[in-house]
């Protein structure tokens, strides 16, 4: 009989029920990298230009959607998107159980949903290949926005953040 | 025996705010001054002066018509304004108008308007002045909840995304804000420019409020069928699969 292996990699979208304000994101991000476990993790929602992208309006500031720093295991980066899901890779599924008590600690008053599934692809696309050629690290793959003109990716990592991309689109 | 129009079908509280949109026999909630409508809409500044297109009506010397002796002019259309418009986003979490109705409230009850459905906002176009006193009427009527419908002349998704933390619909632009006080507040206009003031918008409805005011039929609010478990489905959509049956077999043309 074969029997899923509880020491793979598995694949979980946290969804909430409604779209974070940074602090609450913050809380939400730190409560599951507190968790531990995690190979890697992409958040998506909504673009939050800095300007007003087209209209009559065009370039007008959007003072709202600037400088919304969140900090994260120490690092401090800058929300692009409002945080509306979470992807993760974690190591194994025995992870599974902390991560929907984090979610519970950091969201009390907000449903949320917590899938297990497929989110990152596993061969590079022709946008990824655009953007990189040949893939040597496959990890990125899945965490990148196809349709950002760059790549706009925030790597924490135990030496420090680094922001591929501020370039507004 | 004077006719009265349906307007239409179902017992549900859903089709009767249907009706209630459609007849525009609707409640007055808020009272937003007209500057402050003006200063949303951005067409002009409030007070200055309305662009036209052409001499007022009365100067043009207009041929000799019958219809346009039997057809009163609107108050824009006699002075000449220019066709400006006003857009508007719901969400689809129990907003109190979804596009549609706002359309039918426009076409059967605002004489001289184009409104425009589109699949999560809704337009209406009309002369100036015109359009001005139909912005105001569906800002201050039951129509409009100010967490849940905004004015987006551009960059006008939020009506199927989720609702913020705050229970206001997602805008990317920023042109609402909840103010400290509860109040909702107009910070921009309707393509993003900021105001010189911020205008209040009165307080929100509360969450079983919308769902009472609503015109969306959802599966976890009012159903179309109208009661589940029912032995009879409501008239809402019998006089649908009337309607479809019709079309269907004769083109609308039973003969």
């Amino acid at each position: 009989m074969v029997t899923a292996s509880d020491t793979e990699s598995i694949q979980v979208e946290v969804v909430p029920g409604r779209y974070l304000m940074p602090a609450t994101a913050q809380k939400l991000l730190n409560e599951i990298y507190g968790n531990g476990g995690i190979v890697r993790m992409t958040i998506h929602g909504p673009n939050l230009p800095r300007s007003v992208p087209y209209g009559p309006g065009k370039g007008a500031p959007i003072a709202e959607n600037r400088d919304l720093l969140i900090e994260i295991g120490g690092q401090a980066f800058e929300l692009f998107v409002k945080v509306g899901r979470v992807r993760l890779e974690l190591e194994s599924e025995k992870f599974l159980p902390g991560l929907k008590a984090a979610c519970e600690r950091a969201l009390p008053n907000i449903s949320c949903s917590i899938k297990k599934g497929k989110f990152f692809h596993t061969r590079p696309t022709i946008s990824d290949y655009a953007k990189f050629g040949k893939v040597e690290d496959e990890r990125i793959l899945g965490l990148i926005d196809p349709k950002a003109k760059k790549e706009r990716m925030a790597i924490l990592s135990e030496v420090g953040v680094t922001i591929e991309d501020k370039e507004e689109r | 025996m004077a006719y009265t129009p349906q307007f239409y079908p179902g017992s549900t509280s859903v089709g009767i705010n249907r009706r209630k949109h459609m007849s525009g026999n609707l409640e007055k909630l808020r009272d937003i001054p007209e500057a402050d409508v003006v200063a949303i809409m951005g067409h002009r500044a409030p007070g200055a002066d309305y662009s036209s297109t052409h001499p007022p009506l009365k100067e043009m010397g207009e041929p000799d018509c019958p219809i346009r002796q039997i057809v009163a002019p609107t108050a824009g259309a006699a002075a000449g304004d220019r066709v400006r418009y006003s857009q508007w986003t719901d969400s689809m979490y129990f907003a109190p108008s979804i596009p549609y109705w706002r359309s039918y409230w426009g076409a059967i009850n605002c004489k001289g308007c184009d409104p425009g459905t589109l699949s999560g906002r809704q337009i209406i176009e009309a002369r100036e002045r015109d359009i001005e006193a139909y912005t105001k009427a569906q800002y201050d009527s039951e129509m409009t909840d100010v967490a849940l419908c905004s004015m987006r002349g551009c960059t006008v998704h939020g009506h199927s995304l989720r609702l913020e933390e705050n229970g206001m619909q997602f805008d990317m632009l920023a042109r609402t804000e909840m103010g400290k006080d509860g109040n909702v507040y107009g910070v921009k206009d309707q393509v993003g420019i900021p105001l010189d003031k911020k205008v209040n918008l009165g307080k929100p409805m509360s969450e079983a409020e919308a769902k009472k005011r609503t015109t969306i039929f959802r599966v976890d609010g009012v159903q179309m069928c109208g009661t589940v478990g029912a032995r009879k489905y409501d008239e809402a959509v019998e006089a649908l699969h009337h309607m479809w049956e019709l079309r269907s077999k004769w083109g609308y043309r039973p003969e």
